[in-house]
């Protein structure tokens, strides 16, 4: 039999998100950086010509409007990005909702989608940091090639694109601004290097996680 | 270079993966060989050959680090000018006389 | 040499004006000796104001040089710039702002600046004209490498690369505009103003560290005030717009593709270090809708013998000494002009004290202004006159002067020479493209020709010279271009300016000078008129053979003082007009950009990004050697204390096939694939038949190209009637997503299929051994049954394991043994890794890696890396009888080309060393055992090796000629780069279980 040993759920960016202020220690930091470790992700990819058929399943399953291309769309705690042609990150923040989060999430977005889209969980695949500060978007800019100026980026707003030669999904949650960058994985490293040293110069905090499962980030 | 995504706008060129002439058609594959010729014939084409023009040449890249569509671009190989991108998938239903 | 000392008071520092910070001093050091300037000085001002006229050596002759102008245009004041790993050659001091403790050292002089031993290419000078290189070093060619290139690179060398690692970060970053504003001059200035005003986001890039261009260097007005003040008042109306960006220290040096620019700013090359988390660099991509060009002109000297001798001068560079910097470069002054310019130097050299001796002007006829100058400066102008010959050694000493055919010579004693021979539009940006720029014969220069699609030009680079010209095409170019990115904007108000008059004669140079000597066209590349003639001599007259072959115009200086002179004189040489000659390409970078401001943060183990599995973490616990694999770190293997790969390999592999190990596989590729034609979309991309697989079973899956070639190989798993997961290798999962992809939305577009990847969603290890049943049941959470009837040989089921985590478990195996590969949510692979270690610990459980991996598969005859080389066919790896003739797929009918079948194609044969002593290396050759190793005799090639602890040997695979009928006999692995020739013994390629007892048990 196995040993009596509790294993436990490691995010993308266990290990490297340590709380602390890092980089220039002077002033107010410009980077504030918390990592989602609860964020339950399915994959909603539409079958071919089936983009609408899945929309209104998704809005009468969980009254969730599926947001147009290059937008986010939430309901309730439930959020939607749009990733591509008849394809969304549809999210849920499970924080303090038991050991394994994404399960019956995802199994809820499947069931919702049956036969129109297929969803894979991708929970796991992703990490999810959360940007604020002051100096966010030049942060963002020193590895994002994207337009993030609020006459061609807002709230709402959604793009798939690379940063830090990383591929990211990334929408602003708010104006001041906000972002949310879901990661790929196995390279949350990478990005993490890129974005303490793009950070470095305005001075970045880490935020302690508030989650029960700290240890998880 | 920056390339308009018909689905994401303009994107630089790092986003995008080349793969080439949009122009070549696969054959069927289960097509009974022509007699005097090897099954392969047709297929040489499609494999191997390319034009290589100066001047306006249709293109197919993939959206490979954004929205993953395959795009048919319209590109002046001369300047660079892109006067167009397309959503593969549509083209091709409409190549092919489907709905889309 | 260091000699310490207290500086000396500058001796050439004006008293008053200049916009310098005469409040604090600023330390430095030229050549180890110790110098004081100001805050707003540049190295070079500083040098000037402090008397030092000498600053480097010529690249190819090694003549004295002084410096020739006063800002990016420098071709003669290069210096090593900072000491050790900081060091940067080939830094001209005119574009380096001077700060506290800067260190800079002459160049390309030995053993001193002053004594320069190899000055003696002077009197070789004749050997080393045009074209030296390619006539002199051809033969014998023996002697290049030893001789001639090392004498070379002693002589005419230039700086020194810094021998340590760069200390400094650099960043790279990008920015988005509506206009982006070139040059910060008048026009500039006025561009920005405009489209800012019309609430479009700008962007005004500015070389200098401070804005203004011209407006700093020449005592002009504007609106009644001085021009400097009015530039200090425009950049606070600019910094007050929120919408507009300056960037200062910013060199925009090449334009790109659709609206892309590249800048660097220097963010803090202005202090002796960057500050703590400060990048010292940052490149930057602007894109841009609109672009206005500013980037002003660069004046053209006058070529005439030894113009190049130190304190022979551009006029504009003088001035900008004496009016922005408030250094006197000299005591007595000849000006030599061809237009008004002369006028507005003397003037300024006057004010500043300068003796001014003599105006030399080209024009014939008396210019009333000029003469007016000249009573009121008390000096003589000569008219119709220009500079014959420069004297002297470290400095210059006189000039003649006399008529262009060399009579009415006079030397007029002196230690200033300015000259001014017109402005030359700075158009290389507007080239990058492949503009040509077109000559205006009225501007007796190349103005910009076609732009860049959404760049327009304005003031000076458009060959509007004079002060209100430029004002009013900046104004309006910036105003145009804020309209054309879609912002509204009406009046503009051009402000009222001094008045200048242009009139000028351009002076052209002829092949040999007058007055004698050499005279430098190209003065950082060493290229004389002598030698331009040369070339003409020669027939080398497109102006592209004639840059290369007397090198005009190249390197880093890209000709920007040399360009028009050399041309002109080829054009005249040939009897045409310099626009029927045509312009030499300009390319990018404008200026030198170091390469690690473009790799920015991206550099060393970050140069490119790293992908690690979910128990990376755990394997570096375990002391695991990673090895890259495309992005992917992997385990190569786990050594013990004084192990070598080797014996640790060998200690994993006897682990695994005597009791169980455990491997992370998480980086092959996953691809869910669903739709009602799932099956038969897979049927297309496997040569082999997909859809006849039940549910909860996994098939080998091979992929060809369509070319007929085998592309990728893997898995398939069908988790439902409409649901599979299938496998990729670890290198090709990308491509083979792509290729799926392709295939869904323009191959076949109607097919009812998604493919979506799951590789980073799933964390998976190989659990492998004939104990391996036992160590997953341990882990499966109760009443789950993976007993061999619940589970069988190439079986796939879900499995929840560690209390409730919904895992997958298939049961493949590809070392040959009894073994499963386990899945789990990627946040569980570390915790998977350790439950497995904890779990197997009774049962001798090691973690292996690659290395072992590659072993077992070796001796199980696996293709994999070195078999699947794009050149295989499915014959030539065994497989031939897999390809399904009944269904089309991706390669089916290209794969049936003669060529592709033929029976004499290399195809995979096994092989163990005769001696087992002997080594066998991949990549060896196939040789029979009395044939010479000709390419004639070569039978095929070592695909894969292994040391078989089973065989007591090296054993390997093939690809070989006749190899599968050839089992038994002996041939030659023959590696004749490592130098080995080794017997070999072919057989099967298995060398393990060849019935499939132990995987199926």
């Amino acid at each position: 039999m196995a040993e009596h040993i509790t294993f436990s759920r490691r995010g993308a960016f266990a290990g490297l998100a340590l709380p602390g202020r890092f980089g220039q220690a002077e002033g107010p930091a410009g980077l504030t950086v918390a990592v989602r470790t609860t964020v339950a992700i399915a994959q909603v990819v539409a079958r071919p010509g089936r983009t609408d058929e899945v929309s209104s399943a998704v809005a009468a399953a969980m009254g969730l409007t599926l947001p147009a291309p290059l937008r986010v769309s939430a309901a309730g705690p439930v959020v939607a990005a749009w990733t591509g042609p008849g394809r969304w990150l549809v999210m849920q923040d499970e924080a303090g909702s038991g050991p394994y989060p994404a399960g019956s999430f995802v199994g809820r977005v499947a069931e919702a989608c049956r036969g129109a889209a297929s969803v894979t969980d991708q929970t796991d695949a992703q990490g999810v940091l959360r940007l604020s500060g002051p100096r966010t978007r030049d942060v963002l800019a020193k590895g994002l090639a994207l337009d993030l100026h609020p006459r061609a980026f807002r709230a709402g707003m959604a793009a798939s694109t690379l940063c830090g030669m990383v591929e990211v999904t990334l929408w602003q949650t708010d104006d001041t601004p906000t972002y949310d960058v879901a990661v790929m994985r196995g390279y949350a490293g990478s990005f993490w290097h890129w974005l303490g040293e793009s950070a470095a110069e305005y001075g970045l905090v880490v935020a302690p996680q508030d989650d029960a499962r700290a240890g998880a980030g | 270079m920056r390339i308009p995504c018909p689905h994401c706008g303009e994107r630089g060129h790092e986003e995008f993966l080349y793969l080439g002439d949009a122009g070549v058609r696969r054959p069927d594959g289960m097509a009974e060989a022509k007699a005097g010729e090897p099954a392969s014939r047709p297929w040489m084409d499609y494999v191997y050959l390319r034009p290589n023009p100066a001047g306006v040449h249709r293109e197919l890249w993939q959206h490979v680090h954004g929205c993953r569509a395959w795009l048919v671009v319209t590109r002046d190989t001369r300047t660079h000018a892109i006067s167009g991108a397309e959503d593969a998938r549509t083209v091709a239903l409409a190549r092919d006389g489907a709905p889309a | 040499m260091t000699t310490p000392q207290r500086p000396l008071p500058a001796s050439h520092r004006l008293s008053a004006g200049g916009l310098i910070d005469r409040s604090a001093r600023v330390a430095f050091r030229f050549d180890g000796i110790a110098y004081e300037g100001h805050p707003g000085d540049t190295l070079a001002s500083a040098l000037v104001a402090n008397g030092v006229r000498l600053v480097g050596r010529s690249f190819k002759y090694h003549r004295p040089r002084g410096l020739l102008a006063a800002g990016p245009e420098e071709p003669n004041g290069l210096v090593e710039l900072r000491d050790g790993a900081r060091r940067e050659p080939n830094t001209r001091a005119t574009a380096v702002e001077l700060f506290d403790g800067l260190t800079a050292t002459s160049q390309n002089r030995w053993p001193s600046l002053r004594l320069d031993l190899l000055g003696i290419n002077q009197i070789a000078a004749p050997l080393l004209g045009a074209g030296f290189y390619y006539k002199t070093f051809m033969w014998p060619a023996a002697f290049w490498e030893k001789l001639y290139e090392p004498l070379i690179r002693r002589a005419a060398g230039l700086g020194r690369a810094p021998i340590g690692p760069d200390p400094d970060r650099y960043e790279t970053a990008t920015a988005h505009c509506d206009v982006l504003v070139v040059g910060s001059g008048p026009a500039g200035l006025m561009a920005a103003l405009t489209a800012g005003r019309t609430g479009a986001r700008v962007i005004l890039a500015e070389d200098d560290f401070v804005l203004g261009g011209r407006l700093l260097a020449d005592d002009l007005e504007i609106e009644g005030r001085p021009a400097r003040d009015w530039a200090g008042a425009m950049q606070a109306k600019l910094e007050a717009m929120p919408e507009v960006r300056i960037l200062r220290r910013t060199t925009v040096f090449g334009v790109f593709d659709h609206g892309s620019y590249g800048a660097v700013e220097r963010v803090a090359d202005h202090v002796g270090q960057p500050g703590p988390h400060q990048p010292r660099q940052r490149a930057w991509q602007i894109v841009a809708k609109r672009s206005v060009l500013c980037a002003g002109a660069l004046e053209r000297p006058i070529v005439f013998g030894d113009n190049d001798r130190p304190n022979v001068m551009l006029a504009g560079a003088a001035r900008s000494y004496v009016n922005r910097f408030a250094a006197r470069p000299g005591d007595r002054a000849v000006v030599a002009t061809t237009g008004e310019d002369g006028g507005r130097t003397a003037l300024a050299l006057q004010r500043a004290g300068i003796n001014v001796i003599a105006i030399a002007d080209a024009r014939a006829e008396v210019s009333r202004s000029l003469q007016v100058i000249a009573d009121h400066a008390g000096t003589r102008l000569l008219a119709g006159s220009v500079p014959l010959r420069a004297h002297g050694h470290g400095c210059v000493q006189a000039v003649d002067l006399g008529r262009p055919d060399g009579s009415g010579r006079q030397t007029f004693d002196c230690d200033l020479v300015v000259m001014s021979n017109g402005w030359v539009p700075t158009v290389h940006l507007t080239s990058h493209l492949g503009g040509k720029p077109a000559w205006d014969a009225m501007a007796g220069a190349f103005l910009p020709g076609t732009l860049p699609p959404g760049m327009a030009v304005a003031g000076a680079a458009a060959g509007r010279l004079s002060l209100d010209e430029c004002l009013t095409s900046g104004a309006f170019a910036g105003l145009e271009a804020a309209t054309a990115a879609g912002f509204d904007g009406t009046a503009v108000e051009v402000p009222r300016a001094t008045r200048e008059d242009q009139d000028r004669v351009a002076l052209v140079p002829t092949p040999k000078p007058v007055g004698g000597g050499k005279a430098f066209i190209d003065f950082q590349n060493d290229v004389t008129s002598a030698d331009i003639a040369i070339a003409h001599r020669e027939a080398f007259r497109s102006v592209e053979h004639l840059k290369r072959y007397t090198t005009l115009g190249m390197a880093t200086d890209q000709g920007k003082t040399s360009n028009l002179n050399g041309l002109a004189l080829m054009a005249a040489l040939s009897g045409k007009t310099p626009g029927e000659a045509g312009t030499t390409t300009f390319r990018p970078p404008y200026t030198p950009v170091a390469i690690g401001a473009l790799a920015g943060v991206h550099t060393g183990k970050a140069f490119k990004p790293t992908r690690l599995t979910p128990a990376h973490g755990w394997a570096r616990e375990q002391g695991a050697v990673f090895v890259e694999v495309g992005p992917w770190l992997r385990a190569g293997w786990f050594p013990k204390a004084g192990e070598d790969w080797l014996a640790a390999c060998n200690r994993e592999v006897a682990a695994v096939r005597a009791g169980v190990g455990i491997c992370d596989v998480s980086t092959l590729g996953k691809i869910d694939v669903q739709g009602p034609d799932a099956a038969l979309f897979l049927d297309r991309i496997y040569a082999n038949t997909v859809s006849t697989l039940p549910v909860g079973k996994v098939r080998y899956g091979l992929m060809l190209r369509e070319d007929g070639f085998v592309f990728d190989d893997g898995t398939v798993a069908r988790l439902g009637p409409e649901h599979f997961l299938v496998t990729t290798t670890t290198a090709n999962a990308a491509a083979v997503l792509g290729h799926m992809e392709h295939a869904l939305q323009w191959t076949w577009p109607t097919l009812d299929v998604t493919v979506v990847s799951a590789t980073e969603q799933w964390a998976q290890f190989a659990v492998a051994g004939p104990r391996s049943r036992q160590l997953v049941a341990r882990l499966a959470d109760p009443g789950q049954d993976v007993s061999n009837e619940a589970l069988p040989f190439m079986g796939a089921m879900p499995l929840s394991l560690l209390g409730g985590v919904p895992g997958r478990l298939f049961r493949i195996s590809f070392s040959g043994e009894l073994a499963y590969e386990l899945g789990v949510p990627s946040s569980w692979g570390d915790a998977l890794a350790r439950a497995l270690m904890g779990a197997g610990r009774d049962l001798g459980v090691v973690a292996y890696g690659l290395e072992a991996m590659n072993v077992m598969r070796v001796e199980k005859g696996h293709p994999a890396g070195g078999e699947l080389n794009g050149q295989t066919t499915a014959a030539d790896l065994g497989m031939g009888r897999l390809v399904s003739p009944k269904k089309d797929c991706v390669g089916r009918v290209m794969a049936t080309r003669p060529a592709l079948v033929d029976p004499q194609r290399p195809a995979l044969v096994g092989f163990r060393a005769v001696d087992a002593k002997d080594t066998v290396t991949a990549g060896a050759h196939f040789i029979d055992v009395d044939a010479p190793a000709t390419t004639a005799n070569d039978l095929g090639h070592v695909t894969s090796v292994a040391y078989s602890q089973g065989e007591g040997r090296w054993i390997g695979l093939g690809l070989m000629k006749d190899g599968p009928r050839r089992h038994g006999q002996r041939v030659r692995a023959w590696d004749g780069v490592r130098g080995r020739d080794v017997l070999v013994e072919l057989c099967p390629p298995c060398f393990v279980d060849p019935a499939g007892d132990r995987m199926r048990g």
